[in-house]
């Protein structure tokens, strides 16, 4: 009997999967006008999902400070040097954590677009280029949108740089937040700079490559594809309070000295909620 | 445009001119209709005069102004060479011919408005280029091809020619590229190809114009021209990907280094010529539109956004069909089940 119901629950899985298949081979999915395929984003969630889980552990806290609907800015730290983990864990544990999960859409290097491969991936699970332009149009749409504004530099830096906040570009982010009255959570996150330790980088073969730099870490390229595997570090992920902006009405985005003065006082928030959950989570893979 | 305005449309033999000509002689608002190009149009057309005149020919100024008319369509832009037009004929025909047709609106005092039929090709192919560029946005990144830098220059040329003439209403439409039924371009050439080779690791978002809404919105902008840029472009976007899947065709990706090399010579199979470097870029990184002007200033409905434009070609081309083509072609089934 209990067999019965097993094959018959295995034949049913085994059809929806077939039929889903079936019809996206026929094109019959939907994509919204960024490229965004939630179908694809939930096809791939179980691989991120280990990750969250099973591989850096990750631990969130104030899922709260994410509203569950209406337009949101989420500002993060950056780091991780080979890929973006760190994105796609913010990602997860709002999917995950959430009471009212919803896809978080990053804004994404312009380099790494022009990648092949990772382009793509990155677009069809969210991701559109980061510009004020993509950044405004997104918010208008009332979605939860994700920058980190320190780019390449933070992403980038060596490990002996690990946890400190580089410099924030010019404050676009901060600009766009203003004009469309968005309310902007800082996000803080520990765990990605170990993943992918920077020791050095060879400036030839970025050149070579077109990349910003060619990192080397103590198992990149060393060890081949075998070194793009992450290392196993212990995460904190924390969503820290929002910051209202829209008391300063749209006109404030021009006032260059509050635009500065805000996104200090994001990257102090931020910087603080790494050195309390660094302290918090204790040592880095155990 | 008041009633019983006259139009005068330059390159009337091309495609695009032919379709205006056509919807506007179905419009009981528009009075005279008048097609210049080098060769008579290749289908019959009703109420529209036609007249042997070359736009890149000086004499274009004396004939211009004694047509007298309202506005002036130049639909003589081309994107790709056609018959009697080589691709080294490109750059003379797009840029200098706008020159000498810019040269005769001058001359013509009864002109109140000028649309140019150009590309949205001038916003390029970027990765890092914002998902929908507004008309804005042109200049926001280095002119790569030669078409890109001719379109360029002619805009160039048009938007001086809009300053020192306040009085004409100059209005830039900068068309995505068209796809239909029936239509026949490099574009729905390569879709129709058996086995459609793409970029190995990209997959753009496209913004396919549907065949009617390209001659809707140009004869909605004669009708009710705007100053400035207006981008031409469906709602939405559609991935390469899925518009193959749509259309039943299988696709196979080309490794980075030599699909450069296959596109190129794909290129000249398919008729775009010198323009295969635009495709190329196109067909990596794609490009997206805003058509927030063309909607709410022109005021064009658009009948299909970028999925149906899809769908509506991937009707015909069913891949079913290409791949078993049917024993007996043109046989009532496939018709009565379409």
């Amino acid at each position: 009997m209990n067999q019965v119901e097993l094959a018959r629950e295995w034949s049913s899985v085994v059809r929806s999967a077939s039929e889903r298949m079936v019809r996206r081979m026929t094109g019959e999915y939907h994509e919204d006008e960024w490229g965004f395929d939630e179908e694809f984003a939930e096809a791939a969630f179980p691989v991120s999902e280990f990750l969250y889980r099973v591989w850096w552990r990750v631990h969130t806290t104030g899922i709260t400070n994410v509203p569950g609907h209406g337009r949101a800015l989420l500002v993060a730290n950056h780091s991780g040097n080979i890929f973006a983990f760190d994105g796609m864990m913010i990602v997860t544990a709002i999917q995950k954590e959430h009471p009212l999960p919803r896809w978080a859409r990053p804004l994404i290097l312009d380099w790494t677009l022009a990648q092949p491969g990772v382009s793509y991936l990155l677009r069809r699970t969210g991701g559109v280029a980061a510009n004020p332009a993509n950044l405004t149009r997104l918010l208008e749409q009332d979605h939860l949108a994700m920058v980190f504004p320190e780019g390449a530099k933070g992403f980038g830096k060596p490990f002996s740089e690990r946890y400190r906040l580089q410099r924030f570009g010019r404050g676009g982010f901060v600009e766009v937040a203003l004009e469309t009255g968005t309310p902007i959570i800082p996000v803080a996150v520990v765990g990605a700079e170990e993943i992918y330790p920077k020791l050095g980088e060879i400036g030839g073969l970025a050149r070579l490559a077109g990349v910003p730099y060619f990192p080397l870490t103590p198992t990149f390229p060393w060890l081949g594809p075998l070194g793009l595997l992450p290392l196993p570090s212990r995460w904190r992920i924390e969503f820290l309070e929002p910051i209202d902006l829209s008391g300063y009405g749209p006109g404030a985005s021009q006032d260059r000295s509050l635009v500065f003065d805000l996104s200090e006082q994001v990257r102090e928030t931020i910087q603080e909620g790494l050195y309390r959950g660094l302290v918090e989570r204790g040592p880095a893979f155990l | 445009m008041a009633g019983g305005g006259r139009v005068v449309i330059a390159g009337v033999a091309t495609h695009w001119g032919s379709e205006l000509a056509r919807t506007l002689e179905r419009n009981p608002e528009v009075g005279e209709i008048i097609g210049i190009d080098t060769s008579p149009p290749a289908v019959d057309l009703e109420r529209t005069e036609f007249l042997e005149a070359d736009i890149r020919n000086p004499v274009i100024s004396r004939i211009l102004p004694g047509l007298e008319p309202d506005v002036v369509v130049h639909c003589g832009v081309i994107w790709y060479p056609e018959a009697g037009r080589p691709s080294r004929a490109l750059h003379d025909i797009n840029v200098i011919g706008t020159l000498q047709l810019l040269a005769a609106c001058q001359k013509t005092e009864s002109l109140r408005a000028l649309v140019v039929r150009g590309s949205a090709a001038i916003y390029g192919s970027t990765p890092a280029a914002p998902s929908f560029l507004t008309e804005d946005m042109a200049r926001l990144y280095p002119l790569k091809t030669r078409f890109q830098r001719d379109i360029g220059e002619l805009e160039g040329y048009f938007d001086n020619f809009g300053r020192q003439h306040p009085g004409i209403t100059c209005c830039m439409l900068r068309f995505q590229y068209e796809l239909g039924p029936g239509l026949d371009n490099p574009l729905t050439r390569y879709l129709s190809l058996p086995v459609v080779p793409t970029q190995l690791g990209y997959d753009p978002r496209l913004q396919p114009l549907h065949a009617l809404d390209a001659t809707g919105a140009l004869a909605a902008a004669t009708l009710n021209p705007v100053r400035g840029a207006v981008n031409v472009a469906p709602d939405g976007s559609i991935s390469l990907s899925r518009l193959l899947r749509l259309s039943g065709k299988p696709a196979i990706g080309v490794p980075p280094v030599v699909s450069s090399l296959v596109l190129k010579g794909l290129g000249g199979f398919l008729g775009s010529a010198d323009l295969s470097q635009d495709g190329e870029l196109l067909m990596r990184y794609g490009r997206g539109c805003d058509n927030t002007r063309l909607r709410e200033e022109i005021g064009y409905e658009l009948a299909f956004d970028s999925e149906g434009a899809a769908r509506d070609f991937a009707r015909k081309e069913s891949g079913v069909q290409s791949l078993f083509p049917s024993p007996h072609p043109g046989s009532p089934v496939r018709s009565i089940r379409r």
